[in-house]
This record gives structure tokens, sequence and C-alpha cells, in this order.
């Protein structure tokens, strides 16, 4: 006799053909072919600035980058404008991701409201919102108004265009099934329709938000009193190329970390679309909501 | 494959009565006709038959000939153009919980269990009590899932993914069930075995079935009554009475009489297949 746990187990191996590696381990030691490319390739750029072959004002050592980006840290110098940016690009995206995601939902109700709304946001596409970033600087001021402005108006698109697509990309057959089971309008969407449009709309916010950090950032080259393009500007400024390449370093973690966290939520969200099969941990939290039978 | 359901196989021919000729009517048609508006297309033209209660009944007919149609217009999914449908005496006007439907694909959410798919119809009738989630279980069961209830539907196989549709079909409780070539995309022998489950299971759950299929074997091997159509325009072509008792076992296929029936059903279609 088998455990419940056991067959489980079974259950969602036998859909699965071919298993797929998952550990940590195996995944690096596929990847050492990168590993080595990479550590050549910095080896390489440490020897020719050294060697004086590159001019420091052109690519900087990275060991000097290295150190110039830990004392942005020790000096704390770094804190205030880091802050600055991330809450632009994360008060940006909310408020453009979110009103995204409520207008395509509301487009993919009513056809007249998508044919109002559509030629605006098309027009806002098309348009360098790069563009716009002065005049937000004149409307909102110096503070951290128009680059959370310019980090939404950014990002905005990718997540509308997405989210509406998967909404209205359904399964004709589906709704079917759904109307002959006397579903309401309402619990189509919520049992159906939304979730069937989860994996495009990650797709749109994955895209959404690198670009606000993009705003975020492009706002801030036009005018502002603090952030890490600020700090660019500033080092730039001087020619002290270490620092503006350490806040670049900085800027590009940033911008992996975001990803990162939406990659994550998108996993754990639409675990449906993975291939690999689901670890056993997986299973027991999937488990016990409807086990009371 | 499934332990009870192999004791009748092997006693073929067994007479009984229990379940064909039995009952008033469940769906009475009378002069039905489908036009869609889009280009004038007649799908189904002046259609007229009675199917009685706790029958199985077959549709069979070539595709075109609007059998799809009709069974959508049954479980009110799409409204007639003129005649008279009615099903448990009142008139068809849209979806009901009297009436569930079953499609050519097992249309499963990936996002949801085995068992979360099969309770999906009690759920959109209201919140679930611990009462839905052990007749889902029993469902499952029935159809020989139950270890399978927590893997997800894109980890099941073909066949596996239509006994699940099959269970959330049977969990509305409907005694009118209406099924869209329900098993057409599986493999020959799968669908052999889930056909066997079908007649296993309607006998236990004594409904009423409509069931749409474009194979004469299967279409005289599983009913009380074939319903013969023919396309350009949608027609019924005749009706064909299939008096083998119940339960049936596979051999029933090689028997003369089957054959008949089989050629009596293929002449109705004449010349459209």
């Amino acid at each position: 006799m088998r455990t419940r746990e056991e067959q489980d187990i079974r259950a969602v191996e036998l859909g699965t053909a071919e298993p797929v590696p998952v550990g940590l381990l195996r995944r690096a030691r596929g990847a050492w072919p990168a590993i080595v490319v990479f550590v050549l390739l910095i080896a390489g750029w440490e020897a020719a600035a050294r060697a004086e072959l590159i001019s420091r004002l052109v690519l900087p050592a990275p060991s000097k980058i290295l150190v110039a980006l830990i004392q942005l840290f020790t000096t704390g110098l770094i804190w205030e404008h880091l802050r600055a940016t991330f809450t632009e690009t994360m008060a940006g995206f909310a408020a453009g991701a979110g009103s995204a995601f409520v207008l395509a939902v509301l487009s993919s109700f009513w056809g007249w409201f998508r044919q109002i709304v559509s030629p605006y946001m098309i027009i806002l596409q098309v348009t360098p919102r790069v563009a716009l970033a002065p005049i937000f600087i004149t409307w909102f001021g110096f503070g951290l108004m128009p680059k959370i402005v310019m980090a939404a108006t950014i990002c905005f698109f990718p997540v509308f265009i997405n989210t509406l697509t998967g909404l209205l990309n359904t399964d004709e057959e589906a709704l079917e099934m759904f109307r002959s089971m006397g579903a309401s309008k309402r619990q189509i969407f919520t049992q159906f329709t939304m979730p069937s449009a989860m994996p495009v709309t990650f797709a749109g916010l994955k895209t959404g938000i690198t670009l606000a950090l993009i705003g975020a950032i492009v706002a801030e080259f036009v005018a502002t009193s603090q952030g890490l393009g600020l700090l660019i500007d500033r080092f730039n400024f001087r020619l002290a190329m270490e620092e503006t390449f350490a806040v670049l370093l900085v800027l590009s973690l940033l911008g992996l970390l975001l990803y990162g966290v939406m990659e994550v939520l998108d996993r754990r969200i639409v675990f449906w679309t993975r291939e690999e099969r689901l670890s056993k941990k997986e299973i027991r939290s999937r488990r016990g909501r409807e086990d009371t039978a | 494959m499934v332990g009870e359901g192999t004791a009748w196989m092997e006693q073929p021919g067994r007479a009984t009565d229990t379940v064909s000729g039995s009952g008033g009517p469940t769906v009475r048609a009378r002069g039905v006709t489908k036009v869609f508006p889009r280009g004038q297309v007649v799908a189904l033209e002046d259609v007229s038959f009675e199917v009685r209660s706790g029958r199985f009944t077959s549709v069979v007919g070539p595709s075109g000939c609007g059998k799809s149609t009709l069974l959508r217009l049954v479980a009110g999914l799409i409204s007639r153009s003129s005649g008279e449908l009615e099903v448990h005496g009142s008139d068809v006007t849209g979806p009901r919980t009297d009436i569930a439907m079953m499609f050519q694909r097992p249309i499963l959410l990936p996002w949801k269990t085995a068992l979360e798919n099969v309770v999906l119809p009690r759920r959109i009738r209201g919140k679930l009590a611990d009462e839905d989630w052990r007749e889902g279980r029993g469902l499952l069961r029935l159809l020989a899932l139950e270890d399978f209830r927590h893997a997800y539907p894109q980890h099941l196989s073909g066949g596996m993914q239509q006994r699940v549709a099959l269970a959330r079909l049977l969990i509305t409780g409907a005694d009118l069930l209406l099924m869209d070539e329900p098993f057409a995309s599986l493999d020959e022998f799968t669908r052999e075995r889930l056909n066997l489950e079908l007649l296993r299971i309607q006998s236990e759950v004594e409904a009423t079935i409509m069931f749409v299929t474009h194979n004469i074997t299967e279409a005289v091997f599983l009913a009380d009554q074939v319903l013969v159509m023919t396309p350009r325009p949608g027609r019924l072509a005749g009706v064909v009475e299939v008096p083998f008792g119940r339960p049936r076992a596979i051999e029933l296929l090689r028997t003369p009489e089957f054959n008949d029936l089989a050629f009596k059903v293929r002449g109705l279609l004449g010349e459209s297949i």
C-alpha cells in the first residue's frame, strides 16, 4: 500500500516523459563554459586597463570600479539616491501597470470603451515618451513626482496591450462550456478569462518593470535633486569614470533584482505553464485546501 | 481496467429491459430549424424527434449535417430560428441546471487539479461544501482516477483528461447529458474503453444521454435509438431503434443483427457520405 504522498508524486510524475534536472548543482555544472568566458573577459579587461592599452576615461579597470563601488556604500553616499530611484520606479510601475491593467479589463468588457481608448493608447505609444520628460518637470517640479509619472507612462503600454490580448484571446469552446454550466459573466471572468490571461499579462509586467526603471532614470537626467541618474550625471561630468561605472553597476543590479522578483512571482502564480514537474513541497502546499473529503 | 466494470462484459447478450423503452419524453423537438444569420446558412431544417427518459440516443451523420448545432440548441447555448423544443416539458430558452454538456476537447483548467476541475460546476453554483469535494472524489473513484485527483490536467494522458471531463459532467447532477463527440480525438483503444465505461456509468446514474458521433459502429453500439442526419441542409433522415438489451459487451459487434442495424443506418445516410 502506497502512502497518499507517494501516490501524489507518482500521479504528477506519470505525465512527464523526460525528467528535467532542477537542482542548483546540476544547473551550475552546465554553466561552467559561461563562467570561464566571463572570468577571461574580466581578466583581459583588467590586464588591458593596467597596461594602459585603454584610457581610464574610456574603460576604467574592473578592480578600480569595484573599489569605487565599495566606497559608494561605505561612505553611504549611494543610499539616498538608490532609495529615490527605487521609490520612483516602484511607484511609477504600480501606477502605470495598475492603471494599464484596469483599462485593459474594462476594454475587454466593452467594445465601445476599447474603441474610445485605443487611439490614445497608440498615440501614447508612438510618441517617444522620453521627449515628455521636460514637460513633466515643468508640470510637477524637481521632486519624485515627474519621475514617477515618467516611469508610469513608459511602462503602461506593454502591460495594457498584453493584458488586453490575453483577455480577448480566449478559448471560445471553453466559454461555451462555462455558459452551459450557467456561469455568470463575473464568474467566467474570475474563474476563466483572468487566469488564462495571466501568462501573457506577466510577460507584459516583466517588460514593464524594466521600462519603469528606464523612465525614472531618463527623467532624472533632465532635472533632479537626487537619484542614481543624478549621480551618474555628476560623476560623469567630473570625469570620475570609476564611480560612474560603479553607479551603472548598481543600476544593473537594481534592474536585475526587479526583474528577478517579477520572474519569481510569474513562476509562482502562473505555475501551470512550467515544464518541470512540481516539487514534493509544492504538491503538499497545493493540497489541503481541497482535502477535507 | 475498472474492476467492477468488467464482470458483465463476459456475459454477452444478457437480456434486460431496465433501460430501453422506459420513461416519458425528456426531449421533444417539433420542426426545429436553425438558420445562421451570417450568409443565411440553413444548419438545421425541420427536425422533429423525441428522446425518452433514461434512454441513450446517438446522433450520427457526416460533418456539416448539423448534429453539433442540434446539441447546442438542446443545451440552450444557441437559439432556434423556428420550431418547438422542450426539455422535461418546458421550453428551452437558455442553459439550465437539468441539462449538462460535454465537448470534444476536455477543456480542463490547467491551474486547477483534476479534483478542482471536477467540482467546478458546483463552484459555479455556489460556495463549495465538504460534500462537493467528497462527491467529486467519489466520481473520480468511479472513473478509476482517484489516485490522480491532485495531478494537474497537463500531466494526464488524453484519455484521463476526458475521464476528468466526464466526472465534471456527472457532478452537475443533470439528468440530460449532451455529449458532442467526446472521445473522437482519442485513439481507438482508449475510445472503446471509455465507451464501455460510459455505458456502465449511464446504467449507474440513470441519465438520459444524447451522444453525437460520426462513427456508425459507435452510434449503434451505445444507443437505444440512433438519429441519422444528412447535410446541406441538416435534416433528420430517420430514426433507427436499437433493440439490443443491456448491459452490452464488445462481442455484440460481431453479431449479424448488429451489422444489419449498422447497414440500415448507413443506408439512411445514403449519398451524403
